[in-house]
């Protein structure tokens, strides 16, 4: 607890210096009501409801295409090869676009600017992959994907740094498991709502078909307009906070350079190399979890469905919770290590047991809701404002890559050697995030022992000598540990003090 | 003294991995059969009505006679023999006609340990309206296999290919016949493990025109036992799919309870067929049984010559339908293809075990990051005490 006073009294302190203090030198005698002070809590909790309905729209159209999946393969008279390729046009390009549009996002447009123009190429997205649709060209509504997926995911690296701009030190845990359970809300009302529009848009137009397709979809981008006018209100409000607070944007003056990302601080990149590691083996295995279900566990289709998607679910309610309860405690790293080694523990469970998976599911759900809130927060205490947009936006796209290349491999695994195989394989990934644990907090105590950093690096690429390379890590841990004897092992290294 | 214990951690997890697959590797080690096909053993042309292929499967001191026949429908007859010398003897002019008992023996007949039959007698479709995958009572008029056109055998050693047309519409119904010398498994999906007492019937149905655009179907087949006959069905669940990926269980109808020592005859399968020739995974498609139910004997004895011949007018017959594809499958009618797959045998079925790239990747891929974990925190503890009392202790020196 003591490391929490601390931290809280030390960013307090900054933050303070910062918000407060300031508008009385604007000029005497104007208190603001609380709702609109920029340093007081309601008025953040405006800027959070903005915050959290930036992204909505994003996530809402995300899923259009599986949401009205038989429509599409019928009227526009698709294989679900093709259909695919919808999805395909959204997630490679973002490989590399996130990184890019971070990068964009500090160094030329500003984080305001930036939100605006990722929100207009969203809007502009769906709208040409519904014109796709009324005109009956699939061409167009690749096109129209793949500008969306230009925006998309970089406004959810810009909606991070908002977060991180307006909450760090304060609520920001709580703020990002909010924005995740945005996310499943948006995805979720998506696929219920969906199918009903366009059953009403067909009874309009009079008959199913390209037209009602394209019908229904343009009235989805309707929550991509109503985003951007989020990034509207919250590049207004942040404009004006600024102006009351005197807080410039980048205000140390620094300006970050492509080559930056090489001297990123070591706990960085091992935030990157856990939230890949930890990531694919959610995705992954949810995507291909409903024949699981029903195979091993004897589930109807439908339950089937139902025990795949409780992942999502609780995750919608449990990520602000969790949060909220990270918050207040605490030690990010040590709920991120819980929340692997529960992780683990449920896909074991699932490899090895013939138990109920709603347990194994149900776990996966709040271990994933709680990694999600406490992780990505992490990385605003790592680097330095100016490079928050870069950092996010490379996270989200070794995310993507790593994910992309996954879902390959696991596809692979499973279409020749089985479930079982495949979830061995989730749990080896886990592991090695463990023992990157270990070593994490290693790097932190020896920043210098660069090469035994890339002795991790590298290994994860060849899981094949996953083992050897697991002994090399550990063992270099104990060499280590024999060298510096001083290290306490009660007192926790600066990265647990997050 | 870090070093020493990893490299204990080490040689035990190697031992272990060696040992393991060296158990597995012998385990393997069975004996062999010598095959040797005849088709219509003993009959100069073609006889009218169907072929008779006699597959002779010698062993040690048994010998495992397979007769597949299409003289009415599809069917095999396993006779395991306690002599290498028994024979089969057929009385051809009264096999072809098909109403007497005892044109085909097996002799001597003392020899005799156990005989069972599989007959695949018919095909029911019915129209998934609704995609409930539950075949009710509006099936269409089933195909009698006994009535397909039946080709001539296509003989490619070790296996035998029968394939039939019905007389109204097109396309086919094959049944692929594969007896095995040694222990193993085939190269395509589901790859069920076999031993040398088995022999591996797959069921295609190609192109065969279905009769509405939400076909789906049935299969219904029928055994006939010498001895005890194959009253029930046991699932076998298993963490494993590694053969067959997404599938976990093994299914047996067999002769007697709980696959106890007594066994003797066994129809195996799993609960996978797949809608395409080269299938991948998302090819499979789940099937469904019922429970085996007696049948009428009689009635199975006129669908097929072979059972006629070898077990007289009236056996006692179980039947079981076998459903292809579940609620939200696709149709037949995506691909007009099916081919599901079982094993035939005497003794008992064989089992599945771990192979050794499981047990390899499971005990490195998990055994070596616990033992790790373990042995670090044992050795950080233990040097935090001694490192305690050592700096406790100092100031004294």
């Amino acid at each position: 607890m003591a490391d929490l006073e601390e931290r809280q009294s030390l960013l307090g302190d900054e933050d303070e210096g910062s918000f407060t203090g300031r508008p009385t030198a604007k000029g005497p005698g104007k208190p603001l009501p609380a709702i609109c002070d920029p340093s007081h809590l309601l008025h953040r909790i405006v800027v959070l409801v903005f915050m959290c309905f930036l992204g909505f729209g994003s996530y809402f159209c995300y899923d259009n295409p599986a949401a009205l999946q038989t429509q599409v393969l019928q009227d526009m008279n698709l294989n679900t090869a093709q259909f695919m390729q919808l999805y395909a046009w959204y997630s490679w390009p973002n490989v590399v676009l996130c990184f890019l549009g971070g990068f964009l996002l500090d160094r030329v447009f500003g984080i305001r600017l930036g939100t605006i123009i990722f929100s207009l190429f969203v809007c502009g997205g769906q709208i040409i992959f519904a014109t796709g649709a009324l005109v009956n060209h699939f061409w167009l509504m690749e096109v129209g994907r793949f500008v969306f997926g230009i925006g998309g995911e970089s406004l959810a690296v810009a909606q991070n740094t908002y977060a991180v701009n307006w909450f760090k030190g304060k609520e920001l845990n709580l703020v990002f498991g909010l924005q995740l359970s945005m996310a499943r809300l948006g995805s979720t009302v998506n696929m219920n709502i969906m199918g009903w529009v366009y059953g009403k848009v067909a009874d309009l137009v009079g008959s199913t078909g390209h037209t009602a397709l394209g019908a229904a979809l343009m009235i989805a981008s309707v929550t991509c307009l109503f985003s951007l006018l989020c990034a509207l209100v919250l590049g207004l409000l942040d404009r004006r906070a600024e102006k009351i607070l005197h807080k410039e944007q980048g205000s140390t003056g620094d300006v970050i350079k492509l080559t930056d990302v090489k001297d990123f601080p070591v706990s960085l990149w091992l935030i990157f190399i856990i939230c890949v590691c930890y990531y694919v083996a959610i995705f992954p295995f949810i995507g291909l979890g409903q024949v699981f279900f029903i195979e091993k566990f004897g589930f109807s289709p439908a339950q089937a469905r139902a025990v795949n998607s409780i992942v999502y679910i609780i995750s919608a309610p449990a990520s602000p919770v969790l949060g909220f309860m990270v918050d207040k405690t605490g030690r990010n790293v040590v709920w991120v290590i819980f929340a692997v080694v529960t992780t683990l523990a449920a896909h074991m469970m699932l490899a090895f047991t013939f138990w109920n998976p709603w347990i194994a599911m149900s776990l996966l759900g709040i271990s994933y809701s709680l990694l999600a809130c406490a992780l990505w927060p992490m990385v605003a205490f790592v680097v330095p404002e100016h490079q928050l947009g870069t950092a996010y936006g490379f996270m989200q796209s070794i995310q993507n890559l790593g994910l992309a290349l996954i879902a390959m491999a696991a596809g692979a695994i499973l279409d020749n050697r089985g479930y079982l195989v495949l979830e061995v394989f989730f749990c080896a990934c886990i592991c090695s995030e463990c023992c990157l644990f270990v070593h994490c907090m290693q790097v932190d105590l020896h920043q210098t022992l660069m090469s035994e950093f890339f002795v991790t690096v590298c290994f994860f690429p060849i899981l094949v000598c996953f083992a050897v390379a697991l002994m090399a890590v550990v063992m270099l841990y104990f060499v280590d540990y024999l060298k510096g004897k001083s290290v306490d092992c009660s007192h926790e290294p600066p990265l647990l003090q997050l | 003294m870090a070093a020493d214990r990893s490299r204990m951690g080490c040689c035990w997890l190697f031992l272990f991995v060696f040992s393991s697959s060296q158990c597995l590797s012998s385990g393997a080690d069975k004996s062999s059969r010598k095959l040797s096909m005849e088709l219509n053993p003993g009959y100069p042309s073609k006889p009218h009505g169907g072929d008779l292929l006699h597959i002779r499967a010698l062993g040690d001191n048994d010998t495992l006679h397979f007769l597949f026949c299409s003289q009415g429908a599809p069917t095999l007859l396993l006779v395991h023999t306690n002599t290498t010398t028994s024979t089969v003897k057929v009385d051809w002019d009264k096999f072809v006609e098909r109403n007497t008992t005892g044109s085909l023996k097996v002799e001597p007949e003392s020899s005799i340990l156990y005989s069972n039959a599989l007959v695949i007698t018919r095909l029911l479709e019915y129209n998934d309206i609704n995609d409930t995958a539950i075949p009710t009572s509006d099936l269409f008029p089933p195909y009698d296999l006994q009535n397909f056109l039946w080709a001539r055998l296509n003989l490619s050693a070790p296996s035998a290919q029968l394939c039939g047309t019905p007389n109204s519409t097109n396309g086919s119904l094959c049944v692929e016949l594969t007896a095995f010398e040694t222990e193993g498994r085939s190269s395509s999906w589901p790859r069920l493990l076999h031993n040398t007492d088995s022999s591996q019937l797959t069921v295609s149905i190609d192109g065969l025109s279905p009769r509405a655009s939400h076909s789906r179907f049935l299969l219904e087949v029928q055994a006939v036992s010498g001895a005890s006959s194959l009253r029930q069905v046991d699932e076998i669940q298993s963490i494993d799919d590694e053969f067959t990926p997404s599938i976990f269980k093994v299914y047996q109808w067999v002769s007697s309870v709980n696959g106890s020592s007594d066994v003797l005859g066994f129809v195996q399968w799993k609960p996978v067929a797949y809608r395409k020739t080269n299938a991948a995974l998302e090819d499979a498609t789940p099937c469904r049984h019922s429970s085996p139910e007696q049948q009428n004997g009689t009635v199975t004895a006129v669908a097929s010559g072979l059972i006629r011949a070898f077990y007289g007018e009236s056996p006692e017959t179980f039947g079981l339908n076998v459903s292809f594809g579940l609620s939200g499958d696709p149709f037949y009618n995506s691909t007009q293809f099916l081919s599901w797959t079982l094993l035939v045998g005497v003794g008992s079925p064989p089992v599945e075990s771990f192979s050794p790239l499981v047990i390899t990747i499971m005990a490195a891929g998990l055994g070596a990051p616990f033992v790790f974990l373990l042995l670090g925190g044992i050795f950080v503890c233990v040097r935090k005490k001694t490192g305690t009392s050592t700096t406790a202790y100092e100031p004294i020196n």
